[in-house]
């Protein structure tokens, strides 16, 4: 079974959207890294919704999936580091809240 | 993909492109091997300048040859004249953190390895950036640039300002390149191709211009490098993170991390449609404004200097701007910002470093009370740190007046006069702050009662950079003619 491109972007929209707000409201470090990961997949799946648009039928256009290779790996390693930086500021704070963070004005 | 087009992707002018890279590389992973063998500092540290220098001269050797390698692998990176112009600057961004990083930590000096090896992967992320030809070449340059700057804003781990940086520069980071990412899908989307090829050509590019689905991705991608620069409305999260952050790695970010996004802005202006060149000019102005007016009420000087990098940042847009409404001089705009972009390096670098060196021997120097009367007590300190306050400033005979000039008459020929007289009044405005660290550093006196402070000697390292970079303002200011040729 198999989705027209067009769902798939207007899903990904969809998910973008959402991480953005998510972003944009909760306060909690760990679900704002969530919402990155959403934001990243929503990337990944117009990627590859793309790359069907773009390929014939003998010739995959391979640039999409290549793509989403990358952001899957480079992700991960991004995840690491948050993951390191909250446990840095719980182990401070005991509190893994962003408003937590209010050292300095901004 | 069989081992014969293997061949013709990565041929000997690949190599020849990618020598300074991957001496990097190279240099990482045995950096990394010397920290777990039973080998002194001495030779991990040998080991980061050799790899510096190597890194450089090989640029150098593009820059000298006559026959550059041009695109290579696949048309994904781009080594010529510029990008080895740009490297050579990374590597000297780089160089002067991490000399001024050498003595810096205390309770952290047993991570100094971990400390140089996310260091030196941050040259190779921006060389990728200001190299890349394609969207996941910049991709890969800009999270490799930005991951290890994530951990080192949050090296002084014990510090909660330092872990605040961190996190605070890791959320909006991701952020950022979230939005990139899904900006580059869209153009993809709609263009099929994920090179800047894509927009080589007058006609294709119009016609991709005109379809609302790829103006969105160039909007969203904009926005993110944007947000690199620190250009307005992007720019607030700039003073608290180089605030908190160590002050040689507030060096390095200062320094490196602008001058990739600019690299990679210079590439890429062709993705942006001409008549963008007014609202570009407009977020220039902007950022100025924003910059200079909240660095006048700064009383700490690392945030008055964060506020007037993103000032320069706005500067230099400004040359960006004018080489998108046509500066009928070709490549003038791109060598006014290498030239902008190499003063703003070694000075900036040079004046964080020598509030990094203050700061160890325990002045009170992030504040401007805490500068008062240096030039009393370090009168040499106090002259270099002059000299960099009047390069930034703009004051004539330094490096940072030439290029203020380089890159306002590039507004000038491209008919933006009015732009280009509003940022010439907002740098006068600039000089009010500059100037009032060189008035609290030489007339006023210690307040009183504050304690005497004992002046270590300076490490041999720190005096080494700061000589270099007082060296490279003079030098740009007073014979410029030798940089320009070489550009």
């Amino acid at each position: 079974m198999s989705f027209p491109p067009e769902h798939l972007l207007l899903l990904s929209a969809a998910l973008f959207a959402l991480g953005v707000l998510g972003f944009l409201i909760r306060r909690n470090v760990i679900v704002s890294l969530m919402c990155i990961e959403l934001m990243l997949n929503a990337a990944n799946l117009t990627f590859l919704a793309a790359s069907r648009l773009h390929s014939g039928s003998e010739t995959p256009d391979l640039q999409g999936p290549i793509f989403t290779i990358f952001v899957i790996t480079v992700a991960a390693a991004e995840a690491a580091v948050g993951l390191a930086l909250i446990i840095a500021l719980y182990r401070l704070k005991q509190s893994a809240d962003i408003d937590a963070t209010t050292e300095m004005k901004g | 993909m069989n081992p014969q087009s293997l061949q013709t992707y990565f041929d000997g002018a690949a190599f020849v492109a990618l020598s300074p890279l991957i001496v990097i590389a190279l240099g990482l992973l045995l950096l990394l091997l010397s920290s777990v063998l039973p080998v002194g500092r001495s030779v991990s540290n040998l080991l980061m300048l050799g790899t510096l220098l190597g890194s450089a001269a090989l640029h150098a050797r593009i820059l000298a040859s006559e026959q550059v390698p041009g695109l290579v692998v696949g048309r994904s990176y781009a080594a010529d004249h510029t990008s080895a112009i740009w490297g050579i600057l990374f590597v000297l961004g780089t160089l002067i953190a991490w000399l001024y990083s050498l003595r810096y930590y205390e309770d952290e000096r047993a991570f100094q390895t971990e400390h140089d090896v996310l260091m030196l992967a941050t040259p190779l992320g921006m060389m990728l950036m200001a190299g890349a030809h394609d969207l996941i070449v910049f991709f890969i340059g800009l999270e490799l640039l930005s991951i290890p700057l994530y951990a080192l804003a949050a090296f002084r781990r014990s510090r909660t300002k330092s872990v605040e940086a961190g996190l605070k520069y890791f959320l909006l980071g991701a952020f950022g390149a979230a939005f990139f990412l899904y900006g580059s899908a869209l153009i993809y989307t709609t263009t099929g191709s994920i090179s800047l090829d894509a927009f080589a050509d007058d006609a294709r590019r119009s016609a991709i211009l005109g379809e609302p689905l790829a103006l969105a991705g160039i909007a969203l991608v904009a926005a993110s490098v944007f947000f690199k620069i620190s250009a307005f409305p992007f720019h607030l999260w700039v003073p608290d993170v180089y605030e908190g952050s160590p002050t040689p790695v507030t060096a390095l970010m200062a320094t490196g991390t602008k001058a990739a996004a600019f690299a990679f802005l210079m590439n890429a202006a062709v993705i942006l449609p001409h008549s963008a060149a007014n609202s570009v000019a407009l977020i220039a102005l902007l950022t100025m404004a924003a910059g200079n007016f909240a660095a006048l009420v700064q009383t700490d000087v690392k945030r008055m200097l964060a506020y007037s990098g993103i000032a320069h940042a706005g500067t230099l847009l400004l040359a960006v701007a004018g080489s998108l409404a046509g500066d009928p001089k070709a490549g003038a705009a791109l060598e006014a910002s290498l030239f902008y972009m190499g003063a703003y390096v070694a000075t900036a670098g040079g004046a964080f470093g020598l509030l990094a060196l203050l700061e160890r021997d325990g002045e009170h120097t992030t504040t401007l009370d805490g500068l008062r009367g240096l030039g009393q007590r370090r009168p040499v300190i106090a002259a270099a740190l002059t000299l960099f306050m009047l390069s930034l400033g703009g004051i004539p005979a330094t490096g940072g007046f030439l290029g203020k000039y380089l890159v306002f008459s590039v507004a000038v020929r491209a008919d933006m006069t009015i732009y280009a007289a509003l940022g010439v009044l907002l740098s006068v405005v600039a000089l009010g702050y500059y100037l009032r660290v060189v008035i609290a550093m030489w007339m006023q006196s210690q307040p009183e009662g504050s304690p005497s402070v004992d002046s270590k000697p300076v490490a041999l390292a720190a005096t080494f950079a700061s000589a270099v970079c007082a060296a490279l303002v003079l030098w740009m200011g007073i014979l410029p003619r030798w940089f320009l040729d070489t550009m």
